[in-house]
């Protein structure tokens, strides 16, 4: 069973807020999660715990770390807020996996720190900007129910993403955890990872969702042309949140990927 | 009481069919239907319009900033500010309000208020709101998750800019400036009197202005029950401070139209009132909310009213004209109708100064200004007497007598 613990980072002190599960000596798998969060634990997480050493923190801004988003200026700061984890844990390197958002943070962290990345799996990864494929605007939604997009069907946002919390909370984190996105997206989600992704020697894999509108599959492609020796696939059926909607595929793609090199 | 002629510039002539073509009046409407050359006409029939307020009585003239909108043509309200300065001698010049978050370095719109306060003689009032997320995250691609913060930083950086005599440095997350040292200075001392426009509800609003004493300005469009919920909220804050609820530090805004008779009101004005509700009627909502817009406690506080709308069907019909009177949306009919309709909201609400919206989406030039004279000859004399046991200390203290220009006029040849 997984546990989400607090911890304070080496160096500096600075608060994490960490859902750690899964076999302490197993691989070690940094989840980087989405624009959504980690709702909750569960889902691609509980079955990447089966074989990985699961090491899932809310970014700062997001969920319990909501108070921390003013500390994390940009990229850099992730990155190190990341790896701080990481030394802090006792882990010299790990697999690395990111969707959405956090696939950017991923690509980040392979592009300056490549010692501590031992595989790279990029989801649905925004952070990269196309005048043809722009997708949809994130943060142009209705308010009453701003991750809609997100999915393959609005109800599907209320039975993934509110359920089993309190109705109001649930919604305040959907709205935080956009801010603390917009934060580094805004207005739109070219975050000039594209001069250092020729950087990534790691071996990488980039999918992107069938049915995802707001990260165009043509992206994917631009992804993989720009990350020396990467390969892409697409997941079949998937909105964006592929974590929520398709959580069996994506920790299949992102164990194959890791532990075997398999993409398909 | 004071009386206040606010003007939006809309673009007047919106096909029928715009709403059928465009999810907006804001940030993306499609800016072929704009013609320059009747935008020019246009701005001079406005700043026309404006200057007859200040000519029949009205005690300020009111612009206001606003980007990419075909209901606001003005997304430099300083400019009209700066033309209303030469061509007006009395009335308080409003600037209803620069997005100061906007300015980068703040500094600028510190000088640019500066500089109209010494152009118009003192007679500038500062509103300095923070602005709309159609404004200022999506057509200005300010970063919203951030926004309030910049905007404290920049309000503080005006004030300081404006108060203190030496040079100083400002070391800010939004602004880093070695040397702040603003030439010119405003004549109003230590600054302009600063008015926060806010839609809604809004308590760090409320608590910005009663903690500095700034006055609140709430908008009656959205009728009554909404804007006495915002004006008693913000008065509850006002007393929580220990301060008097000096009526003179609050503004309302609402759209008056008056006739000779309430009929003839009706028959004159209902079409223009129309125009503008059939053209922003279901407003796109993917613009209204920018993540980050609203702290967690905004959000907390707004939170019910969205869960609910969520799941509501949105309007789907023009409000009818008697339904805009009940809800107090609507000030209009004959001078003595219109006179107790306004003593009634002012007083409701506790405030000291009106800002009425006289021009409404396609109305004529000859319609705004028989209906403008009507109110300031029939209508004023009623309601003047409103709060005359408080002293005003929240419109500008202009010079005691303008600019004596005639020499420099005549030199010129200019009369």
């Amino acid at each position: 069973m997984a546990e989400l613990t607090t911890l304070d980072l080496r160096p500096g002190g600075q608060t994490a807020h960490v859902w750690e599960g899964g076999d302490a000596n197993a691989p070690a798998l940094l989840f980087l999660h989405p624009v959504t969060g980690i709702p909750r634990w569960g889902g691609a997480l509980e079955a990447l715990a089966a074989d990985f050493h699961v090491i899932a923190p809310y970014q700062p801004g997001w969920g319990p770390a909501k108070d921390d988003l003013p500390g994390a200026r940009d990229g850099l700061d992730l990155v190190l807020f990341n790896v701080d984890l990481l030394n802090t844990l006792g882990v010299e390197s790990a697999h690395v996996a990111g969707l959405s958002i956090g696939a950017w943070i991923g690509a980040e962290i392979a592009a300056i720190r490549p010692d501590v990345v031992q595989s790279l799996t990029l989801i649905n990864p925004l952070g990269l900007w196309s005048e043809q494929h722009p997708g949809e605007d994130i943060f142009a939604q209705h308010p009453g129910f701003p991750t809609a997009v997100l999915f393959t069907d609005p109800e599907r946002r209320n039975e993934l993403l509110m359920a089993d919390r309190d109705p109001l909370d649930a919604y305040v984190t959907e709205l935080l955890d956009l801010r603390a996105s917009a934060k580094f997206m805004w207005p739109i989600p070219d975050t000039g990872v594209g001069r250092r992704l020729v950087r990534i020697d790691t071996r990488t894999l980039v999918a992107t969702s069938e049915h995802d509108q707001v990260v165009a599959q043509e992206m994917g492609d631009i992804w993989r042309a720009a990350i020396p020796g990467a390969q892409s696939v697409v997941i079949d059926g998937a909105p964006h949140a592929a974590d929520l909607e398709a959580p069996e595929a994506v920790a299949e793609l992102i164990r194959s990927f890791a532990l075997e090199g398999v993409t398909a | 009481m004071k009386f206040h002629w606010f003007h939006g510039m809309p673009w007047p002539h919106l096909p029928a069919d715009f709403r059928a073509r465009n999810r907006s009046v804001w940030v993306d409407a499609d800016s072929r239907l704009y013609d320059p050359v009747e935008g020019g006409r246009l701005y001079h029939e406005y700043l026309d319009q404006l200057e007859f307020a200040e000519r029949v009585g009205f005690d300020g003239l009111v612009v206001n900033e606003h980007h990419q909108n075909v209901f606001g043509l003005m997304p430099s309200p300083q400019l009209m500010a700066a033309a209303l300065a030469r061509r007006t001698s009395r009335a308080a010049i409003v600037l209803l309000g620069m997005s100061i978050a906007l300015y980068r370095p703040a500094t600028r719109a510190a000088e640019e208020i500066a500089m109209l306060d010494v152009l118009s003689g003192g007679r500038v009032v500062a509103g300095l709101p923070l602005g709309t997320p159609m404004d200022a995250n999506f057509a200005y691609g300010a970063n919203p998750a951030h926004f309030r913060d910049v905007y404290r930083e920049h309000l503080d950086l005006m004030l300081r800019a404006w108060q203190d005599p030496d040079v100083f440095a400002w070391n800010g997350e939004s602004v880093k400036l070695r040397y702040v040292n603003i030439w010119p200075r405003p004549i109003q001392r230590p600054h302009p009197p600063i008015w926060m426009p806010a839609d809604g509800i809004s308590s760090e609003t409320w608590d910005l202005c009663a903690e500095r004493g700034y006055a609140y300005v709430c908008l009656a469009s959205r009728g009554l029950a909404p804007a006495q919920a915002a004006m008693d909220g913000f008065w509850s804050r006002v007393t929580a401070h220990g301060a008097p609820c000096n009526p003179y530090q609050g503004a309302v805004s609402q759209t008056i139209v008056v006739a000779q008779t309430d009929d003839e009101a009706q028959q004159r004005y209902q079409e223009h009132i129309d125009y503008t509700s059939r053209h922003t009627l279901d407003e796109f909502a993917g613009w209204t909310e920018a993540p980050g817009w609203r702290t967690e406690r905004g959000i907390r506080e707004r939170a019910a009213q969205t869960l609910a709308t969520a799941s509501v069907q949105r309007p789907s019909r023009v409000p009818t004209w008697n339904e805009r009177i009940e809800a107090g949306s609507l000030a209009a009919g004959s001078p003595t109708t219109v006179a107790e309709q306004l003593e009634h909201l002012m007083s409701t609400l506790r405030a000291g100064h009106l800002i009425g919206v006289f021009h409404i989406g396609d109305m004529s030039h000859e319609l705004t200004l028989s209906s403008t004279r009507l109110f300031a000859e029939q209508v004023i004399p009623r309601v003047r007497h409103l709060w005359d046991d408080h002293d005003d200390h929240w419109s500008p203290s202009p010079l005691a007598s303008a600019y004596d220009r005639t020499t420099t006029r005549e030199w010129v040849g200019v009369n």
